[in-house]
């Protein structure tokens, strides 16, 4: 039970870095913190079934579950993809606006529109 | 600032204000909502992993059940996974290349500020990225071509490359020393890696069996195809990724 509050708190704290912090890197980083926590808890979920790496070899046995593990390869690599795409949109706002802050992004924004 | 920071200490933790209540109502109706999730445990369904178990070798030829999932079972899923990877790859070199060009925009050498990535290089850094990138170059290879035997796979060491080639182009003492972190080169190897997995996928058909099935006569190694589309993958996902991250450090020298 204690690793699922620990998986649960990562949770939390990305999801907090996404809707409290105004630096839009620290966005970013809490969208990966957020996909690094579900990633454990898929893993997680698939090491109950068993002891050992699902390698089939002469002696083994009780091998984990690797369906979780295949999903969660797909999810890992869809979540590098969406930082990097996420931080070269904060670079093109940042040769905007000169700033890192959402106020006053969207600030500068407002005032170039208007 | 001095403002900011007086305001900071008067205000007590416990203190409630309209902020805190907005930074924490949402955390609260997002652990209503998650907590039954994280908490529920279930018994784990295992028929498919006693499926998996028993024929995963004698249908794909990889004992890593992993690698005989997403490249045997489930390689159409890893085909679009490729194309989401050549997508971001795609809308990332175009958004910064576009804000390269546009006009209010704010560049070092404009400034005549030396250039960060410049500043942040040491001699330090220069030795061991260099020394450091044939070695993990090796490994990268290494996990990628036994991915059918142990833990790893295409992605893994694809991955693995890609932080090798950014070891060497940061290691190199002039720019683009290396014919590898040239990104014309990483774009061709991209390429060619994404037309070989397209090619592996179409191969079956031609025999007359489906998308994604075996080519190889009966007389080869069953795990051949394994390799095969680990090494496309791999080649492609190193590429793509290593391109990425030089096109970043590039972008303002």
């Amino acid at each position: 039970m204690i690793e699922r509050c620990l998986i649960f708190l990562l949770f939390l704290t990305g999801f907090h870095a996404i809707i409290v912090r105004k630096n839009v890197i620290k966005k970013v980083f809490g969208l990966g913190i957020i996909n690094s926590a579900v990633v454990i808890l898929f893993i997680l979920e698939g090491s109950r079934s068993g002891n050992s790496a699902p390698i089939i070899q002469p002696g083994v046995q009780d091998v984990v579950d690797p369906i979780p593990q295949a999903l969660m390869l797909t999810a890992v690599v869809i979540g590098v993809c969406l930082t990097a795409l996420a931080l070269t949109l904060v670079y093109r706002l940042y040769t905007h606006s000169l700033s890192l802050h959402i106020d006053e992004i969207r600030r500068k924004i407002h005032d170039t529109t208007h | 600032m001095k403002k900011n920071k007086t305001d900071i200490t008067k205000r007590k933790w416990f203190q409630i204000t309209p902020g805190v209540v907005s930074e924490i109502l949402p955390l609260l109706c997002v652990s209503a909502v998650l907590v039954p999730v994280f908490a529920i445990s279930l018994p784990w369904p295992d028929q498919t992993k006693k499926y998996l178990f028993s024929s995963a070798i004698l249908e794909t030829g990889a004992q890593n059940l992993v690698s005989s999932l997403y490249l045997g079972y489930r390689a159409f899923d890893t085909l679009g996974e490729t194309v989401v990877l050549l997508t971001a790859v795609t809308g990332a070199i175009m958004i910064i290349k576009s804000s390269v060009h546009t006009n209010n925009s704010y560049t070092f050498s404009q400034q005549n500020v030396p250039s960060k990535t410049r500043m942040l290089r040491t001699e330090l850094l220069d030795t061991v990225t260099g020394k450091l990138g044939p070695v993990v170059l090796l490994f990268g290879f290494y996990v990628m071509l036994f991915g059918h035997l142990s833990p790893g796979g295409g992605f893994q060491g694809g991955v693995v490359i890609a932080s090798a080639i950014v070891f060497l182009s940061l290691g190199s003492k002039s720019d683009g020393a290396l014919v590898l972190t040239k990104p014309g080169v990483l774009l061709w190897i991209e390429a060619a890696s994404f037309g070989a997995f397209l090619i592996a996928a179409c191969a079956g058909m031609i025999t007359g069996n489906g998308f994604f099935t075996n080519p190889f006569p009966s007389g080869f190694p069953a795990h051949a195809y394994i390799i095969f589309l680990n090494c496309a993958v791999g080649l492609k996902v190193g590429a793509g990724v290593s391109f990425l991250c030089i096109e970043m450090i590039q972008n303002k020298e």
